[in-house]
């Protein structure tokens, strides 16, 4: 059984069907990308993961359990992390505040002991950790506030990384960036996705970051799944340029 | 801080060279300071607007008094029964204020000290209704402490009370909890996404934020020696309200500074001018339309301004170089 | 005196006073309906309205001068607020518009004790209101009924120009959704402006009417704010008809509880609003969250 098993996942907004039965499959180290033109429903199946949107039908597992109607708080306990497409942070407090937080968060207590220095100190170390492995340290005491808007993507990924999830939802995690930051992101992300067996679920148009990173990919189409399968295989699939014809150009 | 040591050296020699009534003055500045502090927690660093400050302040004042009168505990013991009394009660009023948010826990504040002054007003047999309760002694208790006796020694107990719980409020801040208050205030969604649960974080700013005020309340109880139900007025949590936000919500040290303004206006002005609460008021009104983060804040900014400009200054010097 | 005209006295007391009341957090509720704001110096202009009806009335020799005077009065002073500070504040929430209020409730309530001095301050009646009106055998302030009948003959006008007319059926789309109703080619502004004045304007009337019962002295804005803001809470802030059932109710526990419990009627109007709170916390006929 995969890390996260959707079937049929069908929404309708009225008379208008979003999805129409798609099934897909994230499997425990596998990075897997959504991707599909304008509208093709990719969003809403990332929603509809996460728990954000309701479904009309179908099934999410996650673990082998059900999660439908399960509160984004119940979902990262769970073990799945997100990133959002519109950077979600804790302006005012610092960088290492921010992952500190989600570090914290994982702790059987999470804020109640209140001058505990040994949790303070070692959540603190943790949270220095993982932001050298997003290459954030020197802005530690930064306020997330007023970082620029790439290396705000960098903290949100930090947050959800460093609360050690099982399957990562990253929404469009190159969005808003230059051509420069998103080659940097993507080397980072490769880099952070080397030796675990976290999985990751990807949304993004950006093809070229797709194919520099998933091993998997998913295509939507009006709502529909059509094609699934290696990077190669979806790059060659005749469906798929069909989908993309005018749309854009398949990568090189 | 770097001024925190020079700052507590001036002020606890301050006694060996003022006047009696400097001294008197200052003990109301600190525990006003103390006041305004408390508050601060929670306006400042969870975004509860609190109307109803008063509350643990004269609850706590009142308390100290009875264990002061009837109880004759000595005054440490007074103290710290009446802060255990607020603390207690705190809880579940908080469990029931931070049900609201915004505009009605304004209200719900509110109406709770009112309703705690119409008690404290009505109930005549045990509080001596609008008379209040006076002639209270600072008692020596066992272990004798003469020393609170004088006006020096309140003053010495008062100054080691407010700079402990500064210092404590300022690591609280920045503790797990306090930056996890923060995280509701800032972005409440992505808080309860990454898993915390803002209505008790509330629960606890409100329950903290009261039990020192309830502090506060006691020393005023042994400072003057007398309570009444005007410690538990609307118009007290109005005040203690203009002094944080006069000073800069959300930063401590802005608050204390707004309460030291306060009482030394409220002093020295209406000897000069009896319109004190007239230019309160203006000065109060322009503070929060045109920088919103208090006077501490106006001072911040000042400073970036003033770091940025060296720094750019320190750029050009190495360009030229 | 028998008990059933115990409880006629009573009643028409009740009556009375959930008028006053009424036209002090008609104004109060109105504001926070279309603004989202709770204005704290609804007192201070309620105050005002008292203040500058009597100095009016006393200056022409004539109680109904002051009936006009007052809301003028409170109205004017109001726009020039809104006009100045509080369209500043318009990003900012909630707590912004609470603290700016507070301010200048602050300054309205020197400013008035420094101009017309600390004394109470009263009104002549005219012949007509001073004397009493006789039920059957027992006598009854005249005032009392002029004040019933003219609440009455408010809040039913009120209530038609909500329901029924254009204006009404704007303020309440601009309560409902305000980016909408602007982007229907209203002037929210506007609108929003004259709902501040009007209510600015009712609580002046309140103050002023208030006077022949209470008299005029300084503190008694912060007393009104107090009822006014527990009475919104009540009925819920922003519902119009949450106010008039509010101010009943209040009315209604303070009067009675005066007379058959003195010392808690106080008591007995807080634990009110905290119930209600607590059981619907958007108040009795408000938005529940």
């Amino acid at each position: 059984m995969s890390l996260l098993e959707c079937r049929g996942l069908t929404k309708k907004w009225g008379a208008l069907v979003a999805v129409s039965k798609v099934d897909i499959a994230v499997s425990a180290g596998e990075v897997v990308a959504l991707i599909g033109p304008n509208g093709a429903g990719k969003s809403t199946v990332f929603d509809l993961i996460a728990g954000t949107t309701q479904k009309t039908s179908g099934t999410v597992a996650f673990r082998n359990e059900h999660v439908e109607g399960l509160s984004a708080a119940a979902l990262t306990r769970r073990g799945m992390g997100r990133t959002y497409q519109i950077t979600s942070l804790f302006p005012s407090l610092t960088v290492l505040e921010n992952v500190r937080l989600a570090v914290q968060s994982c702790e059987p207590r999470r804020a109640y002991p209140l001058f505990s220095r040994l949790l303070l100190e070692r959540t603190t170390e943790e949270a220095l950790k993982w932001l050298h492995r997003v290459r954030l340290r020197e802005h530690a005491n930064t306020l997330a506030g007023l970082l620029s808007h790439g290396d705000q993507r960098l903290t949100e990924i930090a947050v959800a990384l460093a609360m050690n999830p099982k399957l990562l939802l990253l929404d469009e995690p190159t969005q808003g960036m230059s051509v420069e930051e998103t080659r940097g992101t993507v080397e980072l992300l490769k880099s952070l996705l080397k030796d675990t067996d976290m999985a990751v679920l990807l949304v993004e148009h950006d093809l070229e970051v797709v194919f520099g990173l998933a091993h998997r990919i998913v295509v939507l189409d009006r709502g529909r799944k059509i094609a699934d399968g290696l990077p190669a295989a979806v790059r060659a699939d005749p469906g798929v340029q069909q989908a993309y014809l005018g749309a854009g150009h398949v990568a090189h | 801080m770097k001024y925190a040591f020079p700052l507590f050296s001036v002020l606890a020699l301050a006694p060996l060279v003022l006047p009696g009534f400097h001294v008197t003055l200052l003990t109301e500045i600190l525990i006003f300071a103390l006041f305004a502090m408390s508050l601060d927690v929670q306006v400042g660093y969870a975004r509860m607007f609190s109307f109803g400050h008063a509350a643990p302040y004269g609850v706590g004042a009142y308390v100290a008094a009875f264990a002061l009168s009837s109880g004759n505990l000595p005054l440490p013991g007074a103290v710290l029964v009446a802060v255990i009394a607020v603390f207690i009660l705190a809880i579940p009023i908080g469990w029931l204020c931070t049900r609201a948010s915004g505009v009605a826990f304004a209200m719900l504040t509110l109406a709770f000290a009112q309703l705690a002054h119409a008690v404290i007003f009505k109930w005549n047999g045990l509080t001596g209704g609008s008379d209040g309760i006076s002639g209270l002694l600072r008692n020596h208790g066992p272990w004798g402490f003469a020393g609170l006796e004088s006006r020096q020694g309140y003053y010495w107990f008062t100054l080691a009370i407010v700079v402990g719980s500064a210092f404590l409020a300022s690591k609280f801040v920045r503790s797990p909890m306090g930056t996890a208050i923060v995280a509701v205030r800032e972005n409440e969604k992505r808080a309860v996404a990454i898993g915390y649960e803002p209505r008790r974080l509330r629960l606890a700013a409100f329950v903290i934020s009261n039990t020192w005020a309830g502090l506060a309340g006691a020393l005023h109880a042994g400072f003057l020696l007398f309570v009444s139900p005007e410690l538990l007025h609307w118009t007290l949590s109005g005040y203690v309200i203009v002094a944080v936000v006069l000073g800069g919500a959300g930063t401590l040290i802005g608050p204390m500074i707004g309460a030291t303004l306060m009482v030394v206006g409220g002093h020295q002005l209406s000897a000069v001018a009896d319109s004190w609460p007239l230019f309160m008021g203006l000065l109060f009104i322009v503070v929060v339309v045109a920088a919103p983060n208090g006077l501490w804040g106006i001072k911040s900014s000042i400073a970036n301004a003033i770091a940025v400009r060296k720094a750019g200054r320190l750029e050009v010097d190495h360009v030229a170089s | 005196m028998g008990s059933s005209q115990v409880w006629l006295n009573l009643t028409l007391n009740t009556l009375a006073l959930a008028s006053l009341l009424a036209m002090l957090t008609i104004g109060l509720t109105l504001i926070f309906g279309i603004m989202r704001i709770m204005n704290f110096a609804h007192g201070a202009l309620y105050m005002l309205g008292a203040y500058s009806g009597i100095a009016a009335a006393q200056l022409l020799g004539n109680f109904w001068i002051g009936l006009l005077a007052a809301p003028l009065a409170a109205a004017a002073f109001g726009s020039i607020f809104e006009y100045t500070l509080l369209r500043r504040l318009y990003r900012r929430d909630g707590g912004s518009f609470l603290l700016v209020t507070f301010g200048l409730s602050l300054v309205l309530t020197e400013a008035i004790r420094l101009i017309f001095g600390p004394n109470t301050r009263d009104v002549d009646l005219p012949s007509v209101l001073s004397g009493v009106v006789w039920f059957g055998d027992e006598p009854y302030p005249a005032y009392r009924i002029f004040l019933i009948a003219l609440g009455i003959v408010v809040l039913a006008s009120l209530a038609f120009v909500f329901l029924r007319t254009r204006l009404g059926l704007l303020i309440r789309a601009i309560a409902q959704n305000a980016e909408m109703t602007h982007a229907l080619g209203i002037d929210v502004q506007l609108i929003r402006s004259l709902t501040f004045a009007v209510g600015c304007a009712f609580a002046g009337l309140g103050g002023y009417l208030a006077v022949p019962l209470i008299t005029g002295y300084i503190g008694m804005g912060g007393a009104a704010i107090i009822d006014a803001f527990v009475i919104v809470m009540i009925g819920g802030m922003g519902s119009f008809f949450g106010s008039a059932a509010g101010s009943l109710l209040v009315a209604l526990t303070q009067t009675f509880g005066n007379y058959y419990l003195p010392d808690f009627a106080l008591v007995a109007t807080y634990l009110l609003m905290i119930c209600v709170l607590l059981c619907r916390p958007g108040g009795l006929f408000g938005e529940q969250e």
